[in-house]
């Protein structure tokens, strides 16, 4: 008997997986505050995991959901460093918005 | 990978070695570790008996022995030709190690969680570097655009990844091999194969900052700190380039349909990254366009995967090894140069021309870099443009015209060098690496064969 989740078919989570894609990469390219932009890139990595475990259960493959543990560990440490670079700015500058992110020029 | 062992293991050493001492305790223990990292994986000898690791995962080919030798051996050199320059803790060598560990493991990857996880830890560190002069707003910019951008490069790739998963239905990239010359047979590719190729090479075109995607790399390289930049121009590209040329080979069934491709990339990487440099007044900046026109120059190698008459790992090994000790002589020479004039533009050259043995190496590592025949750079160009010339000789035509346009901007720092100033000139010391930097250039440019596997 199939879960509920195995009658879906898989070109569903195809389809939503690269929409929640598109949600943050638009997110990154269109928004201004350094923590929602972090926010989007959290948005695109889960979307990745989201599509690498439905296409790990449909081919009966438990290599994709290895990939998974492994992404969600490695974005844990790429957003306590990034909160971390976030903090040393917002110190200097009282500002969160990469705005002001205009010094280096050339 | 008992060379991968001990760099983490080292890292580790001097991260915790390290705490409260200043980094000169530190530098010179973790250059002879790196050294010896670099000779086990020269010498091949495997040191890890007890361990078994799947082929599936990570494998070191002799080949892939002698790019982790370089990658130790830039490592060590941009630790040892920078001033030490934290009296507080040495950390920072602590993350440049570990970050050298994330490159190691890149360049023996088979599987691309293994490429993965390899860019993820060699690019973690390196944010924290990029922004490690934390009272410098230059700096905090640095790191958090190299940060933001570099976080999403990899969400990028890892949706290509996903999607050559979903087309191939596995992760790792000699079976992908079989299965893209199985729809190459049949000369119909599925859209989520080319998706997914399209997107994981951008990704990594991300990581070496070719054109289109090299937006990021001059302010980053121009707002770090110096050594710091070095490492990226260095390590990054070096380990980059290794996983570009293991992708593409993995997908050689499918040349006919990117070849094209990637010769616009490399054609637009040239013109932009030669162009851009002619009208940089920071030479910090301007060598930053100069790693994006190399990048460019090799980006050609690609071509020639595939082609049974060349081996294109080699021609990309000499050209790394050329490109990659005269970049981190170049960066410093610049470090050294703003240190005595306490400036940030061209003018920090003037007057050095008093200084005789300065400037003669100085002169030899800007040589390398434009490609001028004895040294590193020319063996590089040579072995590259001849051979990639027969596969598209467009795209090596641009190449030369963009090496002789480069030669017009690195020879502007000798312009104010040798300028007739009446400025007096501190007679600044200078390590004696910096000698050994040339030494190695000329070397390399004399005898290239000696490099070339």
């Amino acid at each position: 008997m199939n879960t509920v989740f195995q009658q879906v078919d898989i070109s569903h989570y195809i389809y939503l997986s690269t929409v929640l894609f598109s949600i943050g990469l638009f997110g990154v390219l269109f928004r201004r505050n350094a923590i929602v932009l972090l926010m989007c890139i959290e948005l695109m990595l889960n979307s990745v995991n989201l599509l690498l475990t439905a296409l790990s259960t449909y081919m009966g493959d438990a290599g994709g959901q290895l990939f998974v543990f492994f992404i969600m560990v490695v974005a844990a440490a790429e957003a306590a460093v990034g909160l971390a670079i976030l903090v040393m700015v917002y110190r200097n500058t009282r500002n969160t918005t990469v705005n002001f992110l205009s010094n280096l020029k050339g | 990978m008992s060379a991968l062992l001990i760099v983490f293991a080292a890292a580790i050493l001097v991260l915790f070695l390290g705490i409260n001492k200043p980094e000169s305790a530190m530098k010179w223990p973790s250059v002879i570790l790196l050294m010896l990292a670099g000779l086990v994986a020269l010498s091949g000898v495997d040191l890890a008996t007890w361990l078994t690791v799947p082929e599936s995962m990570i494998s070191y080919s002799s080949m892939d022995r002698l790019f982790v030798a370089l990658l130790c051996g830039i490592g060590a050199l941009v630790i040892a030709v920078f001033d030490a320059l934290s009296s507080k803790g040495s950390d920072r060598l602590g993350l440049m190690m570990l970050s050298l560990t994330g490159a190691v493991m890149l360049v023996g990857q088979e599987n691309l969680v293994m490429m993965f996880l390899g860019i993820e830890v060699m690019s973690i560190p390196l944010y924290v570097l990029a922004g490690s002069d934390k009272q410098n707003i230059f700096s905090n910019e640095a790191a958090i655009k190299y940060f933001l951008l570099g976080a999403f490069s990899t969400a990028i790739l890892l949706l290509g990844s996903a999607f050559l998963y979903g087309a191939t239905g596995t992760l790792v990239l000699q079976s992908m091999t079989h299965k893209a010359s199985m729809y190459a047979h049949f000369g119909v590719y599925p859209p989520m194969l080319v998706a997914g190729l399209v997107l994981l090479a951008v990704g990594l075109l991300f990581k070496v900052s070719a054109v289109p995607f090299h937006f990021w790399a001059p302010d980053v390289y121009e707002g770090s700190p110096t050594r710091s930049t070095a490492f990226m121009a260095t390590i990054v590209k070096i380990a980059g380039f290794s996983a570009l040329l293991r992708v593409t080979m993995a997908f050689e069934p499918m040349s006919l349909w990117y070849q094209n491709a990637v010769a616009i990339l490399a054609i637009l990487s040239i013109i932009v990254g030669n162009m851009m440099g002619l009208v940089q007044s920071s030479p910090k900046r301007m060598l930053a366009y100069s790693s994006i026109a190399h990048a460019g120059y090799m980006l050609l190698v690609l071509l020639l995967v595939g082609q049974a008459q060349f081996e294109a790992d080699s021609i990309l090994y000499l050209y790394l090894v050329a490109y990659s000790i005269a970049s981190t002589g170049a960066f410093a020479w610049i470090e050294w140069a703003t240190q005595r004039s306490g400036k940030m533009d061209f003018t920090m050259f003037n007057g050095l021309s008093s200084n005789r043995w300065a400037i003669v190496n100085m002169v030899i590592v800007f040589l390398s870099l434009a490609g001028i025949p004895l040294t590193a750079g020319f063996a590089g160009k040579y072995y590259l443009f001849a051979s990639a010339f027969s596969i598209h000789p467009l795209a090596v035509g641009f190449a030369l015209l963009g090496t002789l346009l480069s030669i017009a901007y690195y020879f502007r720092a000798f312009r104010f060098a040798f300028a007739d100033t009446q400025e007096s000139t501190p007679n600044a010391k200078f390590s004696w690496v910096l000698m050994l930097v040339s030494v190695a250039i000329l070397l390399v440019g004399c005898a290239p064969m000696w490099f070339m596997p």
